[in-house]
């Protein structure tokens, strides 16, 4: 039970997505953050107020930690399927110094 | 990116490209502001005294107390990346062996913060209210709603009296009183005062007196007599806080 529960809990710390997840991950993290520097230096200059500029690109910044950090589920969509397991020692043969091993 | 510390790691190490990308171009962009400066500095009042550096001292030195006006505009300097700006005066005039350099010294300075810079007490003047302003000292504590950088001062009195590394600054001759600054952005570079065209930035127009010579040694009776007490005092300015947390 203990054993068990341990389990999911690094699961979920680990917050492990699977490969398109990863590149949407990435993807993600540089435009969000570009796109916020970019509206944070016009607001900025627009408005002649540099403190604009720093809130924008902080808060920008949290959002970006926000969507790109959690194992959403939308970065969980495309499941590898991996091959079925085969039973155990069939057809495959370990030799170590001639010694049959499995 | 497979994991959440992966990606949290990730995204800080682009955040803080981003972050000094922006502010490189914030340091750049003050560039496209044009400045034009001017400035009228004359000397109003000249007057040498003999003093001493402080109380306990038995060095007798000539201290030289120089009133001026100073009327000038830098409100150009001012953009969305200037924290402040510290002006300065000072009295320039040839060293006695001529193959020296001129000697400076200075005698008034202020910080003109700008509007997006917090309240201090150094400040010369105010644009955000004092944090700690009670009701009854509001009035004195009002913020000022004037345009940064522009001054008109008459007859103010220096900070500092000035001496020279001889201790004798009676008679001495080609004095100029040039004002100075010093621009202090939030992001970027400093600057210091240009008389040289750098593309959209002017160079100061005015900001020297003219030519003046210290007058001969005052004595005790004379300076009590002639002239009031008052006419030799400095002014503190605003960062006169002794005692307080600079």
């Amino acid at each position: 039970m203990a054993e068990e529960l341990l389990e999911k809990a690094r699961d979920y710390f680990e917050g492990q997505i699977d490969f398109e997840g990863q590149r949407l991950a990435e993807n993600l993290n540089v435009g969000i953050l570009v796109a916020i520097g970019a509206i944070s230096f016009l607001a900025g200059y627009i408005t002649q107020d540099i403190a604009l500029t720093l809130w924008i690109g902080l808060a920008g910044t949290a959002l970006t930690f926000l969507v790109v950090v959690p194992p959403w589920p939308f970065f969980n969509r495309n499941a590898v399927q991996w091959l079925p397991a085969r039973s155990g020692g069939a057809g495959i043969t370990v030799e170590v110094d001639g010694k049959k091993v499995s | 990116m497979h994991s959440t510390l992966v990606r949290g790691q990730n995204v800080f190490g682009f955040f803080t490209t981003v972050a000094f990308s922006i502010a490189a171009v914030i340091a750049v962009s003050v560039f496209l502001f044009p400045q034009n400066p001017s400035a009228k500095l004359q000397m109003r009042n000249v007057q040498v005294v003999k003093g001493r550096p402080h109380y306990y001292s038995s060095k007798r030195e000539e201290y030289a107390h120089v009133k001026f006006d100073l009327d000038m505009d830098l409100s150009s300097l001012y953009n969305w990346n200037t924290k402040q700006v510290f002006i300065w005066v000072t009295a320039k005039y040839p060293s006695e062996s001529p193959t020296e350099p001129m000697t400076e010294a200075v005698i008034w300075d202020a910080i003109l913060p700008s509007p997006s810079e917090p309240w201090h007490h150094n400040q010369y003047v105010h644009y955000k209210p004092s944090p700690s302003s009670s009701s009854r000292t509001l009035k004195s504590k009002k913020p000022s709603n004037g345009t940064p950088g522009i001054l008109k001062l008459k007859g103010q009195r220096p900070k500092y009296q000035i001496t020279d590394a001889a201790g004798k600054i009676a008679e001495r001759a080609n004095c100029t009183l040039e004002l100075n600054w010093n621009v202090q952005p939030w992001v970027g570079a400093l600057t210091w005062t240009n008389r040289g065209d750098y593309g959209l930035w002017k160079g100061l127009t005015g900001g020297r007196s003219k030519s003046f010579d210290f007058p001969g040694l005052k004595s005790k009776g004379e300076a009590a007599g002639a002239t009031k007490e008052e006419d030799l005092k400095t002014m503190k300015g605003a960062e006169a806080n002794r005692g307080k947390p600079a």
